[in-house]
C-alpha cells in the first residue's frame, strides 16, 4: 500500500457521498467553464486585434438607418485615411433559415485591403482576387463557412434574403482564410448586388468602415467627421470597430455583469456543499483519526492526508466538469458559429480550464482545511472516547 | 506512597511514573482523576490495571501511551522523558516503541486486515519488500494470514481484535497498552486474544499494560494493580 492507496481508499468509504461532491463539481465547473469562455468569447469580439486601424461610420439614429454612399468621397479626402467600404448585413440564409451565417454586400474593390488582416491575404492570389473583381454576381466565403457546407470555388450559392426581398445565386470566386475562426464564417458579394436588386437601397449604405493609417488619428478623424456631417440630413455616428461590435454585443444586455455574477453564484454554491460535506465525513472519522495519530501519525501528516484526500476529489470533479465543458463547446461550435458569426469561436481556452481547476482547487483546499484542522488539533484521548 | 510500595517483579524499570497527577477543569473547577501517582514498571512486566469504573484507569494508560499529557510529575517511558518530547516528537515515539490494543478493535474499514496491519509502518523508512515480510509475519502470528484480504467488516470480533494485535506489534514495540481488549468479546474470543498477549509478553518478552474490569483477563497477568479514585491501591502479584 502507498500513500496514494491509502487516500484513495478513503475517498471510496462513502461512495455516496463521494459521487454527490464529484457530482456537484462536475455540473458547477461546467457551468463556470461554458459561461467564462461565452465571456472570452464576446471579448474577442469587441477586442478584435485587427481592429485597431478601423472605424465605422453609420448613421447617428441607429444600425437600421442608411447613409448615403456618396459619404465616401469626403471621407477618402481626409489625410488620415488609408480606405473606405461600403458594408451592408444582408442577412440571408442558405436552404434553411436555420442555417444563417453573416453575409454582407461590401465594396469589392476595397474589402481586401480595409480587412486585410482577417483575410490573410498572403493565401489569396492576385488572380483569384481579379476573379472575384470580374464576376459582378461573385462572391467570397470563409473556409469554416465553406467546409461547413461543402462549397468549392465555382460553386453556385443561392441567397435567401430576409431583410432585403431578393434571392442572389453568387459563384464563389474565393475562399480564404483568417487566423480566428469567427472571421472565416463570413461572405461577401459585390455591393452592386443589393443595389441593383433593391431599388430603395440605391445609393445607400448601412455603413462605412474606414481603414486609417495610424491608430493616434483615430480620436481626431472622429471628431471631424461627425461634426461635418452634424445637422445634416444623415447625421453619422463614427467610432471604433471595437466600440461598434461592442455596441452589438450591448443589445444582448450586460452579459458580462450577468455571468460574473452566476459565477460567484456557483462558486459560493458550491463552496458551501462542499465544505459541508466535507465537513461532516471528517468529523464523522475523529475515532479514526485518533487511530492514526495514536499509532505515530502526526497531527501535520494526518491533516496533509485529509487535504490530498479534499484536493484529490475537487480535482476530479474539476477535470470531469472540464472535459464536459470541452465537449459541450463543440456542440455550441458547431449550433451556434453560424448564427452568431462569433460562437465559431467558442472554445474553452487552457486559461478558463486552468481557472476552473484552480478554482475547484481552491474550494476543496478551504472546505477541507477548517474541518481537517479542527480534527487533528481535537486531543487523541477525545476521539477514541467517542468510540461507539 | 513511593514506587517501592508495589513490586512488580525484577527488572530494569520501562515505565517511571513519579507524582503524575491529571486534572480536568470544568470551567474553574477542577477535577481531579489521578493524584500523585508513583510507579515504577519494569521491563516484560504483563500488568493488570483494575479498579471501579470512573478510577481512572483509561486516564493513566492513555498517559504512560503518551496520547495525552499529564498534569503534574514526570514519567519516562521506553527511556524518554514524556514531558520534554513535542506533539510531533511524541507521535515518532509511540510509532517506534508503542502498540495500542483497543476495546473496539478500531481497525480502518476501507482497509484490508493486511493493509490496516500494514499502517504504522508506512512511517517507518522501511521499503514494500521489507514492509510486507513484516505484516505477513505478524499476521502469521495471529494466525489470520488466510483472513488478510478481508476488510473489518468480513471478520468477526475475535478475528479483529487478532488484526488489531498484529497492527500492534507489527513494528516491534518495546511496550504493548490495551484498553479492556476483551471488553467486546465473547467468552471463547477474550480467552484466545488473552492466549495470544501471554505468548507475547512471554515469548516475545513485550512489556503489556492493560486495563480490565474482567477478572479472568486479569488473572492472565502476571500482576494486577489496583487503582481506587485516582490513587494506587495495591499491587497484587497473581498466583498460578
Ligand atoms: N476529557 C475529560 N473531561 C472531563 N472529565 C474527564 C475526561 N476524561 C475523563 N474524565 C473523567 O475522569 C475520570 C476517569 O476517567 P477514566 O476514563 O480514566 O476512567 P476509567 O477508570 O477508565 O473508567 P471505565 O472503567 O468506566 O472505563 C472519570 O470521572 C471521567 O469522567
Ligand atoms: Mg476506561
Amino acid at each position: 500500500m502507498r500513500w496514494l492507496a491509502l487516500i484513495w481508499k478513503s475517498l471510496l468509504r462513502s461512495r455516496r457521498r463521494t459521487l454527490l461532491i464529484v457530482g456537484s463539481l462536475v455540473l458547477s465547473v461546467f457551468t463556470v467553464a461554458v459561461l467564462q469562455s461565452l465571456l472570452t468569447t464576446l471579448d474577442s469580439v469587441t477586442n478584435n486585434p485587427n481592429s485597431g486601424n478601423r472605424l465605422a461610420v453609420r448613421h447617428k439614429s441607429g444600425i437600421t438607418q442608411m447613409l448615403p454612399r456618396s459619404y465616401e468621397t469626403y471621407l477618402r479626402q481626409q489625410p488620415e485615411v488609408e480606405t473606405v467600404c461600403a458594408l451592408q448585413w444582408f442577412g440571408g440564409y442558405y436552404q434553411d433559415p436555420r442555417n444563417f451565417f453573416a453575409n454582407f454586400a461590401s465594396d469589392e474593390t476595397t474589402i481586401f485591403q480595409t480587412f486585410r488582416e482577417e483575410f490573410g491575404l498572403s493565401s489569396i492570389t492576385e488572380a483569384q482576387v481579379k476573379e472575384y473583381l470580374r464576376d459582378g454576381a461573385g462572391c467570397i466565403v470563409g473556409e469554416t463557412l465553406a467546409l461547413k457546407n461543402g462549397w468549392k470555388v465555382g460553386d453556385v450559392v443561392p441567397l435567401t434574403g430576409t431583410i432585403f426581398p431578393i434571392n442572389p445565386r453568387l459563384t464563389i470566386r474565393l475562399i480564404f482564410k483568417s487566423s480566428r475562426p469567427s472571421d472565416e464564417n463570413v461572405m461577401h458579394f459585390h455591393y452592386k448586388v443589393l443595389e441593383e436588386g433593391v431599388p430603395r437601397m440605391k445609393g445607400l449604405t448601412g455603413a462605412f468602415w474606414v481603414r486609417v493609417h495610424r491608430p493616434e488619428d483615430i480620436p481626431r478623424l472622429i471628431d471631424r467627421v461627425d461634426r461635418h456631417y452634424a445637422n445634416s440630413a444623415y447625421e453619422t455616428l463614427t467610432e471604433t470597430e471595437s466600440a461598434f461590435n461592442l455596441a452589438f454585443v450591448k443589445m444582448l444586455g450586460n452579459i458580462s455583469a450577468i455571468i460574473q455574477g452566476i459565477t460567484i453564484a456557483v462558486v459560493l454554491a458550491i463552496l458551501i456543499v462542499t465544505a459541508n460535506t466535507m465537513g461532516t465525513a471528517i468529523r464523522e472519522r475523529g475515532p479514526e483519526i485518533a487511530v492514526f495519530r495514536a499509532i505515530g501519525f502526526s497531527a501535520s501528516r494526518v491533516l496533509s492526508l485529509l487535504l490530498a484526500e479534499g484536493v484529490l476529489l475537487v480535482a476530479l470533479g474539476a477535470a470531469l466538469g472540464i472535459l464536459l465543458a470541452q465537449a459541450a463547446a463543440g456542440g455550441v461550435r458547431g449550433a451556434l458559429g453560424a448564427v452568431m458569426p462569433f460562437f465559431a469561436d467558442f472554445e474553452i481556452t487552457s486559461a478558463t480550464a486552468l481557472l476552473c481547476l484552480v478554482g475547484a482547487l481552491a474550494v476543496g483546499l478551504l472546505s477541507t482545511f477548517i474541518p481537517a484542522y479542527a480534527a487533528t488539533r481535537r486531543p487523541i484521548t477525545d476521539g477514541l472516547r467517542s468510540v461507539g | 506512597m513511593n514506587a517501592n510500595a508495589f513490586d512488580l517483579g525484577e527488572g530494569e524499570p520501562i515505565i517511571t511514573l513519579r507524582g503524575i497527577a491529571k486534572s480536568y477543569w470544568r470551567e474553574t473547577l477542577e477535577i481531579p482523576v489521578l493524584q500523585g501517582i508513583d510507579l515504577e514498571i519494569p521491563s516484560g512486566a504483563f500488568v493488570a490495571l483494575m479498579g471501579p469504573s470512573g478510577s481512572g484507569k483509561t486516564t493513566l494508560l492513555n498517559l504512560v501511551a503518551g496520547i495525552d499529557r499529564p498534569t503534574g510529575g514526570t514519567l519516562e517511558v521506553c527511556g524518554h522523558e514524556l514531558n520534554d518530547l513535542d506533539d510531533d516528537e511524541l507521535a515518532a515515539w509511540r510509532n517506534a516503541h508503542v502498540g495500542f490494543i483497543f476495546q473496539n478493535y478500531n481497525l480502518v474499514p476501507v482497509l484490508t486486515a493486511f493493509e490496516n496491519v500494514e499502517l504504522a509502518l508506512l512511517l517507518t523508512g522501511l521499503g514494500r519488500r521489507a514492509r510486507r515480510e513484516r505484516v505477513a509475519e505478524a499476521l502469521d502470528l495471529v494466525n489470520l494470514t488466510d483472513k488478510q484480504w478481508n476488510y473489518p467488516r468480513q471478520l468477526s470480533g475475535g478475528q479483529e481484535q487478532r488484526v488489531a494485535i498484529a497492527r500492534a506489534i507489527v513494528t516491534d514495540p518495546d511496550l504493548l497498552v490495551a484498553d479492556e481488549p476483551t471488553g467486546a468479546l465473547d467468552a471463547k474470543n477474550a480467552e484466545e486474544v488473552l492466549g495470544l498477549m501471554s505468548r507475547l509478553n512471554t515469548e516475545m518478552g513485550k512489556t503489556i499494560v492493560m486495563v480490565t474490569h474482567d477478572p479472568k483477563a486479569a488473572h492472565q497477568a502476571r500482576h494486577q494493580i489496583h487503582l481506587e479514585k485516582g490513587v494506587l491501591d495495591r499491587a497484587v502479584e497473581v498466583n498460578r
